[in-house]
């Protein structure tokens, strides 16, 4: 009996694993691993990223996952593109940003991170070429306003 | 048929050290405590519904999202429990709470925009080492039974103890092998002869990673398109052939170094934290061979007991008892 059930769960381990990998379909924990398997042949991406505003209105990237916390850099812009995609995706930002600008303040309160307090919290669209040695990182080529929240 | 059988059980079902396994659980639940100990999830619990995007597991038991303070207590169980398994005390509970909240947290974050694949494997090893007989050596209970009944401990070498330790070895080749597939599938062979993997590692020195590389090496990497064509051939070789390590004991000692040695390769040139991924190699160490070379205790029980019983040749041998 102990060997049959011990089977059975190895079985299921093992289906599980091979449906997804065949199919190419997600079923988390059980995956198809897809991560970088798509081909880059373009020289230029975009990204979304948070700004935050001090009070004398000097701007800088939240570029770090200190900022964002438990967020990181790559899965906070795909929540938000994913909203974006949305029908009310006025909604869901004007709802997203606060919370993320919360978070923010939050962890600067607790001394997590070194920023400043934000009078404002803006999300950019930014688009880079990229460069070799990755210098153009602080100047994307081009940066365009998606929204932006005041406490 | 029962030569597939057969080969299906000796895999799996091999007589192997209860000692084994037993090092595997403490160093691999002690090592995932560790890691987990300053990582809180509760901050999840604060943030509104338009970040809530459940995936499919979440999706179809209808797992809630909860409130950040709930998370923060069942965070802590988590963490006891952790703990619990590692150094052996009421194991079998402490796994099972284990991979149940463990599963619940690790899969939490997943719901809020991406699903990352750093932990797959720890859920499904927490899964297997929660049904298994683990906690028979190296682990407080069996210290606490062998007083209590001399005659059965240590326990002799059984399938029961060597299972875990090839499922663990089968889950992370299909996870290798898997995402090889997917990059052949969705790209082909111009993953490998084209500039992709140079673009891939430019473009993650722009702080869009999980976590910053731990080096900018990456960009030497990409100014010398050979070395990385090269890489990418080696990743793709690495991935699909992984499962060969299953079979084959020389494919073993090239590809298990090799796939660690790939995973290093990508948190240090790209950045995403393999590091959970990387605790459950503790699993591919020979720890039979191990011991045996540090003069530990002898971890091939069944051959001490025949030595004991040739002492006491005219006693008759007694019978284990039975575990449930």
């Amino acid at each position: 009996m102990r060997r049959l059930f011990v089977n059975l769960v190895i079985l299921g381990f093992i289906a599980g694993s091979a449906f997804d990998t065949i199919t190419d379909q997600e079923h988390w924990p059980f995956s198809q691993y897809p991560m970088f398997s798509g081909t880059w042949t373009s020289p230029t991406f975009t990204w979304l990223r948070l700004f935050g505003v001090t009070d004398d209105g000097r701007e800088f990237p939240l570029d770090a996952n200190r900022y964002v916390a438990p967020f990181d850099q790559s899965r906070l812009p795909k929540a938000l593109k994913q909203m974006l995609a949305k029908p009310d995706r006025e909604a869901q930002i004007r709802t997203a940003l606060p919370d993320l600008y919360a978070r923010y303040e939050q962890l600067r309160r607790e001394e997590r991170h070194e920023g400043p307090p934000l009078a404002a919290l803006r999300l950019y669209e930014l688009e880079w070429t990229i460069h070799p040695d990755a210098a153009n990182v602080d100047t994307p080529e081009r940066r365009q306003l998606i929204a932006e929240v005041r406490p | 048929m029962k030569r597939a059988r057969d080969a299906w059980n000796r895999f799996w079902f091999e007589p192997g050290p209860a000692a084994a396994l037993g090092i595997c659980r403490v160093l691999f639940f002690g090592s995932l405590l560790l890691w987990q100990l300053r990582h809180d999830f509760s901050p999840w619990g604060a943030y509104s519904s338009v970040f809530w995007m459940p995936i499919w597991l979440f999706d179809t038991f209808s797992v809630p999202l909860l409130p950040a303070s709930t998370i923060a207590a069942v965070q802590m169980i988590w963490k006891a429990a952790l703990f619990f398994a590692a150094i052996g005390l009421f194991t079998r509970v402490a796994m099972v709470v284990a991979f149940v909240l463990g599963t619940y947290l690790m899969g939490l974050p997943h719901n809020f925009g991406q699903t990352q694949h750093f932990d797959t494997l720890v859920v499904f090893i927490c899964g297997a080492l929660a049904v298994s007989r683990a906690a028979d050596a190296w682990s407080v209970d069996a210290w606490r039974a062998a007083r209590r009944h001399p005659s059965a401990w240590p326990r002799p070498d059984d399938g029961e103890y060597t299972w875990p330790i090839r499922f663990v070895w089968v889950a992370m080749s299909m996870i290798f092998c898997a995402a090889g597939i997917s990059k052949l599938r969705h790209s082909g062979l111009e993953w490998i002869f084209s500039d992709n993997l140079a673009l891939l590692l430019q473009r993650q020195q722009y702080h869009i990673s999980d976590g910053e590389p731990w080096t900018n090496w990456g960009i030497w990497v990409a100014a010398h398109p050979w070395v990385a064509r090269g890489m990418a051939a080696s990743s793709v070789a690495i991935e699909t052939l992984f499962p060969l390590s299953l079979f084959s004991r020389h494919a073993r000692r090239i590809l298990v170094p090799a796939g660690l040695l790939f995973l290093v390769g990508i948190r240090a040139l790209m950045g995403p934290t393999f590091e959970q991924f990387m605790l459950c190699y503790v699993f591919w160490i020979p720890w039979r061979t191990v011991l045996s070379r540090t003069g530990a205790r002898v971890v091939s029980v069944s051959e001490r007991r025949v030595q004991v019983d040739t002492r006491t040749a005219d006693a008759p041998a007694r019978p284990l008892p039975l575990r449930s």
